[in-house]
């Protein structure tokens, strides 16, 4: 798994690719989410436009983060979530509580908001 | 035909991944396309984590054993961990049904559990956990 991290029009935007799998790089994705708290980043907006797949322990990851975001007033928005991530949401009902997005801009407006 | 190929790891995260990238070679090996390939592994890979987790309590001494056939017309396998435990009873429910949204954890056996079309748990002849895993080759 490969993070990148930018800011554009004061939103943090965290640009995951390849496996969101168990393993030491979750740990990564884990820190760049409790960053974004201490740095005051209240809303992220997650681009999973590159993640080829991403298991229970991924899913459990994006959970925490949506979470902890949310108890420091923030939120955490998901972008281009391919069929397959989209597919696992719904099978894990996860869809519910997560925002999705396939436009970049929209995404960045509603966080704004 | 591929059968009777045994894989025993060690209950440590460091080689989930790798037994991913194997069950991808073996499915796409025994005729399964690419994209569903990965999504056999990943099904696969949900059931030997728990195997780790629940029946061998991270205890990278404790290991789990996947048998692996390729039979006409399906793949199967056997995962064995060292425990006893069994999802439904365990957690008093199905998988998936009655846990907090919101948790972190416990989602594994749903997963692996959609994206297969047969899994299944009860015990081997020693007694111990054993997932079957079906996968059919259409």
């Amino acid at each position: 798994m490969k993070i990148k991290e930018e800011i554009k029009d004061g939103i943090k935007v965290i640009r995951l690719s390849g496996k969101v799998i168990s393993g030491p790089d979750l740990m990564d994705l884990k820190t760049v989410f409790q960053a974004s708290i201490n740095d005051a980043m209240g809303n992220v907006l997650l681009d999973l436009g590159h993640v080829s797949w991403m298991d229970s322990s991924g899913l459990g990851v994006l959970v925490s983060g949506h979470t902890s975001l949310a108890r420091n007033g923030g939120r955490m928005a998901i972008l281009n979530a391919t069929k397959k991530i989209h597919e696992l949401f719904i099978i894990t009902k996860l869809i519910t509580i997560f925002e999705t997005f396939t436009d970049e801009g929209e995404a960045i407006s509603s966080l704004k908001e | 035909m591929l059968k009777g190929i045994v894989l025993r790891v060690p209950s440590e995260d460091s080689v989930v991944e790798t037994v991913q990238t194997f069950v991808e070679k073996i499915g796409l090996a025994a005729g399964v396309s690419e994209e569903d390939a990965t999504s056999l592994s990943i099904a696969v890979m949900e059931v030997v984590k728990n195997g780790m987790e629940h029946g061998n309590g991270g205890d990278p001494k404790k290991h789990v054993t996947i048998y692996i056939d390729v039979y006409p017309g399906r793949i199967q396998f056997q995962v064995d961990d060292c425990g006893t435990w069994q999802p439904k009873a365990d957690l008093g429910h199905e998988p998936g049904e009655g846990e907090e949204l919101i948790s972190s954890r416990g989602r594994g056996v749903l997963i692996a559990r959609n994206l297969a079309r047969w899994l299944d748990y009860g015990l081997n002849p020693e007694g111990k956990t054993r997932a079957t895993l079906i996968w059919p080759l259409i």
